[in-house]
């Protein structure tokens, strides 16, 4: 075998993407995600427990897990931060009565020292519904110019649309790759 | 039980089972199975059966690698389904009746038989060996008690050669949870003369799904696949 084939072989493991995605209860999370990989958004229930999809995207293995945000769910987040490389935020932009306990649970994450190294995205979602926060609000409220110590962005999107989804993890992906993949 | 498949049809007494893949890695999965084998004889033997051991089996087994009560973190496989990617179209779904359900099935259930929830056999037409994108769900709950590390193993075969070893750790299960993993990958192309020997050859593809909590097997599972059947 030669050394070529030794440093692919080893990229074509490194090029396995974590990402983690959490947010209050009723954020999108799992409709995000099912829009996503093009599964059916007509028949969604509360998470109580995890949601997995793993695909092949842009040549990245992409393992995504969508974690239940419910009070009692949350707690267990933590058993999910190991290796991630990318964490997902979705903000309910029409939910503005617990923005508070959105921003809270935001910063909580920051701070935790296994998801140090993770990029961050912020979505906005729920754009199509009238009188939704718009990406500039939430960015506001959730103090993110403040964040030193993650890469971050945040986009507006609507999960029923599909509005911005696919920009949004081209986005993270970019990063993870100038990050971790430098061999490419 | 819903099915919405045209071209497939499943046994109704499932929990759970894996479908007929074949990777572009497969043959450096044979290789590394063919370094440093184990027997089934030689795993029947030990006490606890880890991924390491499964890894390298180099055939189905003819028995069940452990017993169904070794599974004391109440783990249930509720839902399976096959997806085209292609064409979006759900190509089989089954599900588990609910606990109301299953009360009144339990009389025409034979109960004689402790495997009959850990076997499928599946009859799949030609079709679905031309698949090109495919989505695999499976759907669990877990217990009442945390389950720290969960992974699945599972290897299919035609006759004895490996075509595919999956191998996924979904980590930390939350106590009372239900979840969802799928698992969308490509089928590679096959050659004419597979596609028709696998056709000619009903159930001689087979898999073994392991199931691990804490690197100790819980769960084995097993199914048999045939790819002759005529549409419905």
């Amino acid at each position: 075998m030669g050394l070529l084939t030794i440093l692919k072989k080893m990229k074509q493991k490194e090029k396995e993407v974590r990402i983690l995605m959490l947010g209050l209860d009723n954020a999108g999370k799992t409709t995000i995600l099912k829009k996503f990989i093009g599964d059916d958004i007509n028949t969604i229930s509360p998470t109580l427990g995890f949601n997995i999809k793993t695909v092949e995207h842009r040549g990245f293995k992409l393992n995504i897990w969508d974690v239940g945000g419910q009070k009692s769910l949350r707690s267990y987040w933590r058993n999910y931060f190991e290796s991630t490389d990318g964490l997902v935020w979705v903000v309910d932009g029409a939910d503005k009565r617990r923005l508070a306990d959105c921003v809270q649970e935001l910063h909580k994450l920051l701070v935790e020292e296994r998801l140090a190294g993770a990029t961050l995205l912020v979505f906005a979602n729920k754009q199509d519904l009238p009188g939704a926060l718009s990406a500039v609000e939430i960015k506001e409220v959730l103090d993110l110019e403040s964040i030193k110590t993650h890469h971050w962005s945040i986009l507006p999107c609507s999960a029923v649309t599909g509005q911005n989804l696919l920009e949004g993890i081209d986005w993270m992906l970019d990063d993870i790759s100038s990050r971790i993949f430098t061999l490419d | 039980m819903a099915s919405s498949s045209k071209t497939m049809s499943g046994s109704s007494n499932k929990k759970k089972s894996g479908l007929l893949s074949r990777t572009k890695r497969k043959g450096k999965d044979s290789k590394d199975s063919s370094k440093n084998y184990i027997t089934e004889e030689e795993l029947l033997q030990k006490k606890h059966i880890s991924p390491e051991d499964v890894l390298r089996l180099i055939a189905p087994t003819d028995n069940y690698l452990c017993d169904v009560e070794d599974n004391i973190y109440g783990i249930d496989f509720t839902r399976f389904r096959i997806r085209d990617l292609d064409t979006e179209n759900v190509l089989f779904e089954i599900s588990k009746p609910s606990p109301d359900e299953m009360s009144e099935m339990s009389a025409v259930l034979d109960t004689s038989d402790p495997n009959a929830g850990r076997f499928v056999r599946y009859q799949f037409t030609p079709m679905f060996l031309k698949l090109r994108t495919v989505g695999a769900t499976v759907e669990f709950v877990v217990g009442d008690k945390p389950v720290e590390s969960f992974r699945m193993i599972e290897r299919h075969y035609f006759r004895d050669q490996l075509l595919k070893s999956f191998d996924f750790d979904f980590g930390f299960c939350i106590p009372n949870s239900t979840n969802t993993c799928e698992h969308i990958y490509e089928f590679p192309q096959l050659s004419k003369e597979s596609i028709t020997t696998m056709i000619e050859s009903p159930f001689d593809t087979k898999s073994d799904s392991f199931y691990f909590v804490n690197g100790k097997l819980v769960m084995h599972n097993k199914a048999d696949y045939a790819y002759n059947a005529t549409n419905q």
